[in-house]
């Protein structure tokens, strides 16, 4: 029960985050779109729970604030650099879908879909070369899935014996397009089976399951130095960046995994952490905004 | 000492001095795996590696270059220092993506707090009867990257004096080897000292106009200079070895001196990097010049395959005096 309360601390936390971030985004604070995780909470903070900040690495796609966050990365820092302020990781230069925290274990986010897995292989390779008993994984979603780089790193990552975990993690949308339409074989655990990666199935609405399969699965890559391969089933709670028309949503079942948990933890206890989540969320948020935008003179030229 | 001998012993005195140095490419080794008969790159630039460092830090890779090169831009933030080879440049096609949005970013993107020493090697050129996917140079394309630093040697000890720096940079360097050039002979110091990118080099002096090349066209212009030192004609041959960054002030100290800027190069005749050197001296050496600079190039098609099409397309000796003797003789 600890470790599912726990898992629920830091799922509350990484969805009040995204929704201050959206009422900056709305209040005209973000320079660009942001794309929020919502839905995606449990199985991506069960599979870093299992990670080591800044020995192990993970990269993340566009839609990666809660990544970083469960990586561990300072939430302020986070919210400052996708509102472009001064305290931001990158002071302004990332943005949103570039969120850079090696020291924290968070390689890279990216914002060409798929193009996070071969630079996650690249850690990968680092641990096996430096034989630091680290390993790398890397998210992508359904979209990136059909992804020639997503695809071609399963290869190499195999051929190569990588200590990789690859996740897939299956909302069931790439941006508006479903992945029933886009997938030409709507079996992706299979697909990846065919490369010869051990694979495994996780519920991302089942808190439970999901710290299961991720310890299992980081045991599995950290123990034999080979990749692995986890889809997780998400729902995505909210558009494809925040304020988009999403009518297209409608037709996605869309339960949310944080109730089932806040149900199964009861009223009270649940209550009482998303309270601390929620007042925590706010400050992060506020005291990036009072940051200040980074004026033009910060940014080093580079000359010809 | 040839090319691809001093590339070759650069690549043995780096992977001695540094542990982190990786060689990643598409048959490096080779030799489907045979211990003993190893392939070490099509052109031998990595043969023997895999013996003496082993096959952990010499990776033969599958024909997957968008994996593999952005499996080295991972490696590069993460400690390691990648050497990858693109085995030709027309292959950059299918990975530009881990080229120019990864390997060209992250250092930006970090605000600096990741480096990015990775090294791409490439080759390109036309004149050996590979076709139009096997025959390009990309080298004005790949410097209009911003982040990316891009070099062409025309000598054994430029080729391995660039890879050093190349290598002890925290950029991303590309570096393109014309594939006419790797048997090219010179005289060679064997310690091969590393050679700075961004600086350029004098390859012959003289009073009547400047022409700059990288590659394999400083062969074919000192071919040409040498044909007109003859008639009583001086050219100030610059070789700026680095295309980005660029060594302006070199070329900018000689057209003061000469008055007149050629360009000749195997890239594209549009938007290629004879017009880079021609935007950048006009802007900042416009006082200096008695004539409009000029470039030569092969014709804006892709390089064609049969060997009396690819021979015309081709710029050579000849066609470098001729324009030499008409912007002299026109003004």
């Amino acid at each position: 029960m600890k470790q599912l309360l726990d898992l629920y601390a830091k799922a509350s936390f990484i969805r009040a985050f995204e929704l201050h971030i959206a009422v900056a985004s709305e209040a005209g604070h973000a320079p660009g779109l942001v794309h929020l995780c919502c839905g995606a909470e449990l199985a991506e903070v069960a599979i870093c729970a299992g990670l080591e900040g800044a020995k192990d690495q993970i990269t993340g796609s566009h839609r990666s604030h809660g990544l970083a966050l469960a990586m561990g990365v300072d939430p302020v820092a986070v919210a400052a650099e996708i509102l472009g302020r001064k305290g931001g990781l990158s002071k302004a230069r990332g943005g949103t879908q570039h969120l850079i925290a090696p020291e924290n274990g968070f390689l890279a986010s990216n914002g060409i879909v798929g193009a996070q897995v071969p630079i996650a292989a690249g850690a990968a390779l680092t641990a096996k070369t430096l034989g630091s008993c680290a390993i790398a994984a890397t998210f992508f979603g359904d979209g990136a899935a059909n992804q020639g780089a997503v695809l071609e790193t399963m290869n190499l990552a195999v051929a190569l014996e990588l200590p990789l975990l690859f996740v897939l993690e299956n909302n069931g949308l790439g941006q508006s397009t479903s992945a029933d339409y886009a997938s030409g074989g709507a079996n992706l655990l299979a697909r990846a089976e065919s490369f010869g990666l051990k694979t495994a199935a996780m519920d991302g609405h089942n808190g439970a399951n999901a710290l299961r399969v991720a310890a299992e699965m980081v045991e599995f890559v950290r123990a034999s130095g080979k990749p692995a391969f986890i889809e997780a089933r998400i729902p995505r709670l909210s558009g494809h960046y925040f304020g988009e028309k999403a009518d297209y949503l409608a037709h996605h079942s869309a339960d949310d995994p944080l109730e089932d948990l806040a149900n199964q933890l009861g009223a009270e206890a649940s209550a009482a952490v998303r309270a601390q989540a929620e007042q925590a969320a706010h400050n992060a948020v506020a005291d990036a905004l009072n940051m200040g935008e980074v004026a033009p003179a910060d940014l080093a030229r580079v000359q010809p | 000492m040839t090319i691809a001998a001093a590339l070759n012993a650069a690549h043995h005195q780096l992977m001695d001095a540094d542990q982190n140095i990786l060689v990643i490419g598409e048959d490096i080794v080779g030799g489907a795996g045979l211990d003993g008969s190893e392939l070490g790159g099509v052109f031998g630039v990595t043969a023997g590696l895999a013996q003496r460092f082993g096959k952990s830090r010499v990776i033969d890779t599958p024909i997957s270059e968008t994996a593999f090169v952005g499996m080295a831009v991972g490696a590069a933030m993460t400690g390691l220092k990648p050497i990858v080879e693109v085995m030709f440049c027309d292959f950059m096609g299918v990975c530009f993506d881990q080229i120019f949005n990864q390997a060209a970013k992250a250092r930006f993107l970090s605000n600096d707090r990741v480096a990015m020493p990775l090294v791409i090697r490439t080759t390109m050129g036309a004149g050996d009867g590979s076709g139009a996917m096997h025959s390009q140079t990309l080298h004005g394309m790949l410097s209009s990257v911003p982040g990316l630093e891009v070099v062409c040697p025309s000598t054994p000890a430029d080729a391995a004096g660039l890879l050093k720096s190349a290598v002890a940079s925290n950029n991303p360097v590309v570096i393109l080897e014309h594939k006419g050039l790797y048997g090219e002979n010179a005289d060679t110091d064997p310690d091969l000292p590393p050679v700075p990118l961004g600086k350029g080099r004098i390859v012959s002096e003289g009073g009547d106009i400047t022409v700059v090349a990288v590659s394999a066209m400083v062969q074919v212009c000192q071919l040409a200079a040498k044909a007109l030192a003859a008639r009583g004609i001086g050219v100030d041959l610059i070789d700026p070895r680095t295309v980005f960054p660029l060594d302006k002030e070199l070329i900018l100290k000689s057209v003061e001196k000469t008055g007149r800027l050629l360009v000749v190069d195997e890239g594209p005749l549009c938007g290629g990097f004879a017009d880079q050197v021609i935007a950048a001296i006009a802007t900042d050496g416009y006082r200096f010049l008695r004539t409009a600079p000029q470039k030569l190039t092969p014709p804006q098609t892709p390089v064609p395959y049969g060997r009396l099409l690819e021979a015309d397309w081709m710029v050579d000796e000849n066609s470098v005096t001729k324009k030499i003797d008409e912007i002299l003789y026109e003004n």
